[in-house]
């Protein structure tokens, strides 16, 4: 039992920044249709903008940063999220959705990921950084871990949750019962008639790119300091936010990170348990989730292999 | 056969074939096989230069044409090409590892490349393009987190060593054949009836699949060859490299060969080469530069990027593709009104009857079709009328087998099709057109109506047709004279070489009706074929339709433009809300007093 509860935390920790960055998958594809390829890498973008605030580019030790600075840090990676998410949406995915092409988006969306990792590669040179944290959670507890029924917990992992869950719930809120949100659900259902009714598409479409992005790097500028975080980590978060999208169809916000939650308690109990005799090990906890989603797609594809119905959604 | 028999054959089959590619031949081919010949020969000039890093190069391009393949032809933008590649290297690795001569281990990579693409593409041919860019981006990091993780396939950090036993400049050697071959292959498949159709199928897979084409195994099919050659690329590469390291492999490849593709233009079979050329040749000015204390191999890769986003955002087609259109477009300008001499329809041997009773068809709480019957006779025209939304549209999809009915049952002559699907019964000779305009705009005339004409292939399908066999080249010769005389019959003789969507609208339409034609059917079902057509067009129509009856076809005509139905029709069925409110000739239904309010408030009949 205690290392169930191990298990769930951590899992729900990781799961909920997952879970936010799914959130935007869901967001921009419900509005747009498009698969937002260059999602993981801006938000790897807003984490290494942060740290540049909060420590520069050099190699960091886990010392505490100033509270102050590092909410400087936290605006500005935001910030730079949420202006690369809408100014991508502008420059390379907006002339290829209004021309209809899908080729198109994907192979821009799929070149500004690659920009974005390599612009970050020019400054930050190292395979990994440690980010620093700025609440002392090393402090609470026995070096940072709380006993929990017999479990060792990390702190950290509760004030993640408790950070991504609110978050979510800001964004439910905001979708739901603001003017925005009012506005997108326009969109959503028909495009050309929210347009007739006075909607202004595009404003809206820009404003729901730099919410995805800014919310994204919100979650993983807080979780940062929990793990080392590289070049890659970026790109690594946003295909496991697109397998959480992906299996939910990318039918709601709420759903896409609830998919998220689960699928970081997935990942944590593929690295922790083993099931009769068989030991699966951390080189398991990446790989059989993402075979897992393909699996699920492939059945439904062929569950929806009716004549004439070939192409599934 | 006797020996002397089969020399015989074969030396007329390649006579034959030779005469064929001497008609073929022209200037660019000229051109394109002495820059062949002219590459092939650097080596033997005193230049001076390595060909290490050329001949890495030229493999990433046969990688990237094959990719090409995959997303050009057929239409699927692939994220997973850098994972086939992987999967050719570290399969080649270990196996001449443990001892596999070279060319076994190459061959050995490539087949299972080709395998697994196969076994991919079953799966992403049946998907849209957003998901299949999905699974390919899921599968190429699979692949390159399952190398990280498991030491034991990847050799871990050091990767797996090789040896090889060959030069530079033999590599360079041949992967300049195997882009040479690669390329050709795009050539050849694209011209081939299976390629027209997957080109088609990437402009409207819907009326690609009502003609009888089978969509999701094409595209199995265009997806495993190239992965297969990505994965001999692969395969090859890895002894240039003389490691195989999983860092190498990673999405990042996939995701470069894809840019590099749609970045030149991978509807044209030189845009995985022009690509690769491209980003190396950025590569290499950004090297050129001193750029202090950053690294330069670094900022490159940034410049590259941001170039390529910003080439992206200006076109879609690529490179190649909009160079082409802009040339055409100064060389041809857009066809006229097309004159209109027609020729006789094809006879009907064998009339086939269809009789369908009881069709009802929901729509969650909307029931579009209830209860209808409706019999088509050979050498009849049974028109279907009814305002907008009583269910025309969805009884003759239910005919066509694109939508399957809730219930009732579809005879044609003694056999029951009612669940079988648009394949088989286009097979047996039930095709439609469908609503709206919907001819493949970038096949010409005649390509478009070799779609149709593709349903009657035996022997020139899928491979055999691209490698251009004896027997398939006799069958591409029937399929192409069937398809001229399907435009003939429609009128459109004239105008084989022009591109399907430069053509006006009525010749559009009309261009629809003959595509169905070259399939040879006995059943033909006509969505609106008169839509927003002129008076003097709807007449031209009726006189087609009518000659088309009197070859002996059954047709159904849905259509909103009585001037033709009463010129047509010998029976009318008029629907309402789903139901079949009156049958009989259009006089006696004009006269139905449930027809007249049904069109109440609408207008009088």
């Amino acid at each position: 039992v205690s290392l169930l509860l191990q298990v769930v935390i951590s899992g729900l920790a990781a799961g909920a920044v997952y879970g936010l960055v799914a959130i935007g998958y869901v967001l921009v594809y419900r509005l747009t249709g498009i698969v937002y390829f260059a999602l993981g890498d801006l938000v790897g973008l807003g984490v290494f903008a942060a740290l540049l605030v909060a420590a520069g580019t050099g190699p960091v030790t886990e010392t505490n940063v100033g509270g102050l600075r590092f909410l400087a840090a936290l605006v500005v990676g935001t910030l730079v999220c949420i202006v690369a998410s809408a100014a991508a949406y502008w420059l390379a995915v907006h002339p290829h959705v209004a021309r209809g092409s899908a080729i198109g988006w994907i192979a821009a969306t799929i070149a500004i990921a690659y920009a974005v990792r390599s612009s970050i590669d020019v400054f930050f040179t190292r395979p990994s950084y440690v980010f620093p944290d700025p609440i002392p959670f090393r402090d609470v507890g026995n070096g940072g871990f709380v006993g929990v029924g017999g479990a060792s917990i990390q702190v950290r992992a509760f004030f993640v949750i408790a950070v991504g869950v609110a978050l979510a719930a800001l964004a439910t809120v905001v979708l739901r019962r603001s003017k925005l949100g009012r506005g997108l659900r326009a969109i959503e259902s028909d495009v050309e008639g929210a347009a007739l009714a006075g909607v202004p598409v595009t404003r809206m479409v820009t404003l729901a790119f730099a919410l995805a992005g800014g919310l994204a790097a919100l979650a993983a500028v807080v979780a940062a300091p929990s793990a080392p975080f590289g070049v890659e980590s970026g790109s690594l978060l946003g295909v496991k936010a697109l397998l959480a999208a992906v299996v939910v169809g990318f039918a709601s916000p709420v759903a896409g990170f609830a998919a998220g939650l689960a699928l970081g308690v997935v990942e944590s109990a593929i690295a922790n348990f083993h099931v009769a005799g068989l030991q699966l090990g951390p080189g398991y906890h990446e790989i059989l989730p993402i075979a897992l989603v393909l699996a699920i797609v492939a059945a439904r594809a062929l569950a929806a292999r009716r004549p004439g119905l070939a192409e599934v959604s | 056969m006797t020996a002397v028999a089969l020399v015989t054959q074969t030396r007329t089959a390649l006579a034959d074939a030779v005469r064929e590619v001497r008609l073929a031949w022209n200037r660019r081919a000229t051109a394109a096989a002495a820059a062949v010949a002219l590459a092939a020969a650097l080596p033997a000039l005193p230049l001076g230069i390595g060909f290490d890093r050329i001949a890495g190069d030229l493999y990433l391009a046969a990688a990237a044409v094959g990719l090409g393949l995959v997303v050009g032809l057929g239409g699927m933008p692939s994220l997973g090409q850098g994972a086939f590649v992987a999967l050719g290297a570290f399969v080649t690795a270990h196996l001449a590892g443990s001892g596999w001569p070279t060319e076994l281990a190459v061959t050995a990579g490539a087949i299972a490349a080709l395998l697994a693409g196969g076994v991919l593409g079953l799966l992403v041919g049946l998907l849209r393009p957003a998901l299949v860019a999905v699974v390919t981006w899921l599968v190429a990091w699979l692949v390159a987190l399952a190398l990280l993780a498991f030491p034991s396939l990847s050799g871990g950090a050091q990767g797996l060593v090789l040896e090889d036993a060959m030069s530079s400049t033999v590599h360079y050697e041949l992967a300049l054949v195997l882009v040479a071959l690669a390329i050709l292959l795009y050539v050849a498949a694209a011209r081939a009836p299976a390629g027209l159709a997957l080109a088609a199928a990437r402009e409207q897979r819907d009326a690609a699949e009502t003609l009888g084409v089978d969509v999701s195994g094409l595209r199995a099919g265009v997806f495993a060859a190239g992965a297969g050659i990505g994965g001999l690329a692969g395969s090859l590469a890895v002894y240039l490299a003389g490691v195989a390291d999983s860092g190498a492999y990673g999405p990042l490849l996939s995701a470069e060969l894809l840019i590099a593709v749609v970045l030149a233009g991978a509807v044209s079979p030189f845009g995985g080469l022009v690509g690769i050329a491209v980003l190396s040749t950025l590569e290499r000015i950004a090297e050129v530069g001193d750029l202090g204390s950053l690294q330069t191999s670094r900022v490159e890769t940034l410049l590259v990027a941001v170039i390529v986003v910003s080439a992206l955002g200006a076109t879609d087609r690529g490179l190649l593709p909009s160079l082409a259109d802009w040339r055409r477009r100064r060389a041809h300008p857009p066809a006229r009104e097309v004159a209109a001499p027609r020729a006789a329809a094809r006879r009907i041997e064998s009339p086939l009857l269809l009789e369908a009773g009881g069709l009802t068809k929901s729509f969650g709480p909307v029931t579009a079709l209830e209860n209808v019957d409706l019999t088509l006779t050979g050498g009849t025209v049974h028109a279907l009328i009814g305002p907008n939304g009583s269910g025309k549209t969805t009884a003759l999809r239910v005919l066509t087998g694109t939508l399957e009915p809730d219930a009732g049952m579809i005879i044609a002559g003694r056999r029951d099709i009612s669940r079988s699907d648009v394949r088989t019964r286009a097979e047996l000779g039930i095709v439609g057109t469908p609503q709206a305009t919907a001819v493949f705009s970038e096949l010409t005339a005649l390509e478009n109506a070799v779609v149709g004409a593709r349903l009657r292939l035996r022997d020139a399908r899928g491979a055999r047709a691209v490698f251009a066999t004896p027997k398939a080249r006799g069958d591409l010769r029937v399929a192409y004279a069937a398809a001229l005389a399907a435009l003939e019959t429609v009128g459109l003789r004239e105008v084989p070489d022009v591109l399907a969507g430069e053509l006006p609208g009525a010749a559009q339409r009309r261009l629809m009706i003959a595509v169905a034609l070259a399939t040879e059917p006995r059943v033909l079902l006509l969505d609106e074929p008169a839509a927003g057509g002129s008076r003097t067009e709807v007449d031209l129509l009726a006189d087609l339709v009518l000659e088309l009856r009197a070859s002996g076809l059954a047709i159904l005509l849905v259509d909103h433009n009585l001037r033709l139905v009463r010129k047509v029709a010998d029976t009318v069925t008029v629907l309402a809300a789903g139901r079949a409110i009156a049958t009989g000739t259009l006089d006696e239904v004009t006269e139905n007093e449930a027809v007249l309010t049904a069109y109440v408030g609408a207008r009088r009949i």
